[in-house]
């Protein structure tokens, strides 16, 4: 038999074209952007993060997840426990074991830690979260994100409620921005062509089949959260330390369905698709908010009215989805003509169950 | 096929503009940065107040300007979300500001004070009332140009118990956010020094719920109706929460935050009277200082419409003490500044007294004139001080 290349030879070309093409942009906007500028990419890499954790759950398992983001706000406030200098935290959380007041790690200690503490809690969670299937799945995601919001929203002691905690060092910058990313797409990336990746793929598009065929759709769905969970968690901490202060109310509803539109503007079922998204929304979103400060012509300021800028970005999404169903990708996948033995990482099957998604 | 093209050269054009560089700046000004809301709900608190500072900032200007420079404002909008509000901070201090003003709520303000702080610049909140605006939860270059919501609390409960007689007081909360908090911790720690005063009840309940009937029946179960309800609550909330009391046939003075102030809502509750609220200045008109009365005035040119609230005055303060700061330090240099901001000890404004010292960056004891509203229309009726300043360690451990 002879021996045929393994997928990942075959789909690598993929993940280095994004992590390639983003590399550039960190470059471009180091070199000739302003700093608030630069914060605008490491905001679009955190958010590149969050949406690539999103696709490795909603683009492999078919199910829509309203609740991630409360692994990004647990990956946020355990960075936050964990790197606040150890006299802030005895002032205003003092719910904290003894232990925790007194240690202080570096952002490169602490973010892998947040991400395995969101991991280990969708473990636990999800054990009982993936034996469900279709809308009520989404729904009791929804019911995750209720009640992650509400704990920390009300836990004083321990996550200063509702008010922010401040103290994180800002030790963020475009390069440890794209290196997330960079670490996000190749984690998705391996989980996608690893064959709990396929099977979960399988019965996605086919579930009678896949089980049929030995596949335990809840063992792979759990894997898939996760991972999930810990790419997310990781963009909560890194976002922890770009902002400096932590607010439960920054990982609820808004933050959601802004994650949940640019994965489905960029491609839900696409690893590009996800990169995508991001990308093509915050290069607008980032256009209407130049438009709307101004453009000086002479003496005078021409600008949009303040608030244009979320009224064009719905409009702009409509009309995307409008004349492009499924994302700006199609949900293919990049590739490069010239790669030898070139296949695509694989789009999902027309099937009939395709409504129900 | 060709909207994909269009698609792309459009994302392209949206890339590069969006790397436009910054202006320059002229020798002969200092630049003052509003990093504020100008969309968004806290608009509507920043807005007001920032057209207040930009009124001194005029008057400073045609008087001959500050240290012989002409005070210039930018601007960058926060869009009242925490994210933008780093980017707002940074955008003005990339233009050269010496000072940056921030947004009226810590949680808010505090990501663009922070850019301020690790820049080595002075950051003032607009009209934080949480002690967090300022050192706790920025650092040593931070101020707030109002007065602790802590403050308003024990100002109004130490007035109704000497002016009112008011010996049984009820303390209800609305849990939303850290001033109602804030206020109902200040009338936590004056109860105690009022002697023979009691706290009749202690009740909760959130600024969105519709109905607060489980809370009224409570109050109204009490063998003796308090002769004083605590309401610790502000927009919009407070104004079914004061609706369904006064409905319910609850006849108790009620004393509030200075969130409340204003005439603009009473409309919803019509003949709302032994109703009290601590301000600054009084916006209806007749304030004991004339020269405040000018103010509204001329606010009222500026802008087109009267003070909506007490919240416009904290503005033109800020101005107001930085520029006597900087005078006094003759430099704009962050350190000189705050030392000179740090020996202002009952400093006069329009608007009541100002101190700060090395611990303290914001007002734990302030000037407060008390608005009497009957039969739905306010009035100035009296003027309080409380008799103590309120410990800083108090309000930190809160």
């Amino acid at each position: 038999m002879s021996r045929s290349p393994s997928v990942i030879r075959q789909t690598i070309v993929t993940p280095i074209i994004l992590i390639v093409v983003l590399l550039a942009m960190a470059a471009l906007s180091y070199q000739f952007g302003s700093r608030a500028f630069n914060r605008t990419a490491i905001e679009m890499f955190i958010n590149i993060m969050v949406v690539v954790g999103l696709y490795a759950f909603v683009g492999n398992s078919g199910l829509l997840s309203f609740g991630h983001i409360s692994f990004m706000c647990l990956g946020a406030y355990m960075t936050a426990w964990l790197a606040i200098p150890p006299v802030m935290k005895s002032m205003t959380l003092k719910g904290l074991p003894a232990w925790l007041l007194h240690t202080q790690l570096p952002m490169w200690v602490a973010t892998p830690i947040s991400g395995a503490f969101a991991a280990l809690f969708a473990l636990i969670v999800g054990r009982i979260i993936m034996r469900l299937s279709g809308i009520a799945a989404s729904i009791t995601t929804f019911g995750l994100l209720g009640v992650v919001n509400n704990v920390y929203s009300n836990w004083d002691s321990v996550t200063g409620g509702q008010g922010s905690i401040v103290g994180i060092p800002p030790t963020m910058n475009v390069w440890i921005g794209w290196l997330g990313a960079a670490a996000a797409i190749v984690t998705a990336y391996l989980y996608s062509v690893s064959r709990s990746g396929l099977a979960l793929r399988a019965a996605r598009d086919e579930a009678v089949a896949a089980s049929a065929s030995g596949v335990d759709i809840v063992r792979e769905r759990l894997v898939a959260f996760v991972v999930s969970a810990f790419i997310i968690g990781l963009a909560g901490a890194l976002y922890a330390h770009f902002l400096s202060i932590v607010n439960p109310g920054s990982f609820y509803l808004r933050t959601t369905f802004i994650a949940l539109s640019m994965l489905v503007v960029g491609g839900m079922y696409s690893l590009s698709g996800a990169v995508s998204g991001v990308v093509a929304m915050s290069v607008l979103i980032e256009l209407f908010r130049n438009l709307e400060r101004g453009i000086s012509l002479g003496g005078f300021t021409v600008g949009l009215p303040n608030g244009a800028q979320e009224i064009a970005i719905g409009i702009i999404t409509i009309v995307i989805l409008i004349y492009l169903p499924s994302g700006l990708t199609r949900n293919r996948e990049f590739s490069w003509r010239g790669w030898p033995l070139q296949r695509r990482l694989a789009q999902p099957v027309q099937t009939a169950l395709k409504e129900t998604n | 096929m060709r909207f994909i093209k269009a698609l792309r050269l459009f994302g392209i054009l949206a890339g590069v503009s969006a790397l436009w560089l910054t202006p320059a700046l002229a020798a002969n000004e200092i630049v003052v940065g509003f990093a504020t809301a100008a969309s968004g709900f806290m608009q509507a608190y920043d807005k007001p107040a920032q057209d207040a500072a930009l009124i001194r900032i005029d008057e400073i200007n045609k008087a001959g300007g500050l240290l012989g420079k002409t005070i210039k404002p930018v601007f960058a909008d926060t869009k009242t979300d925490q994210a933008e509000g780093a980017k707002a901070g940074l955008a003005v201090l990339d233009q050269g500001a010496d000072l940056v003003i921030v947004s009226c709520d810590y949680d808010f303000g505090a990501s663009a004070a922070l850019q301020a702080q690790a820049a080595g610049k002075v950051s003032f909140f607009l009209c934080a009332e949480s002690i967090k605006a300022g050192i706790p939860g920025v650092g040593p270059f931070s101020f707030s140009a109002s007065v602790l919501a802590a403050v308003q609390g024990a100002t109004m409960s130490e007035w109704a118990y000497t002016k009112k007689n008011v010996r049984s007081f009820y303390r209800l909360l609305d849990s939303w956010t850290v001033y109602n908090k804030g206020i109902c911790d200040g009338f936590d720690w004056m109860l105690p020094r009022l002697k023979d005063a009691t706290l009749a009840g202690s009740d909760t309940f959130k600024n969105d719920d519709a109905s607060i009937a489980s809370q009224i029946t409570r109050i109204k179960s009490l063998p003796k109706e308090p002769d004083a309800i605590m309401l610790c609550t502000m927009m919009p909330g407070a104004v079914a929460a004061i609706k369904q009391i006064r409905a319910a046939g609850i006849k108790s003075m009620i004393l509030n935050g200075s969130g409340v102030d204003g005439s603009y809502w009473m409309n919803a509750v019509p003949d709302l009277s032994n109703f009290y609220v601590p301000v600054q200045g009084s916006v209806y008109g007749d304030d004991p200082n004339p020269k405040v009365n000018e103010f509204n005035k001329k606010y009222k040119d500026v802008t087109g419409g009267d003070p909506s609230s007490q919240y416009v005055y904290p503005g033109y303060v800020l101005i107001d003490v930085w520029a006597k700061a900087v005078e006094r330090a003759k430099t704009t240099e962050a350190a000189g500044v705050v030392a000179e901001l740090e020996k202002m000890t009952n400093e006069p404004t329009l608007f009541g007294p100002r101190t700060f010292t090395k611990d303290i960056h914001h007002q734990n004891q302030g000037r407060y004139l008390i608005v009497d509203t009957e039969a739905g229309k306010p009035k100035v009726v009296d003027e309080w001080t409380i008799s103590q300043k309120i410990p800083v360690d108090y309000l930190i451990s809160k």
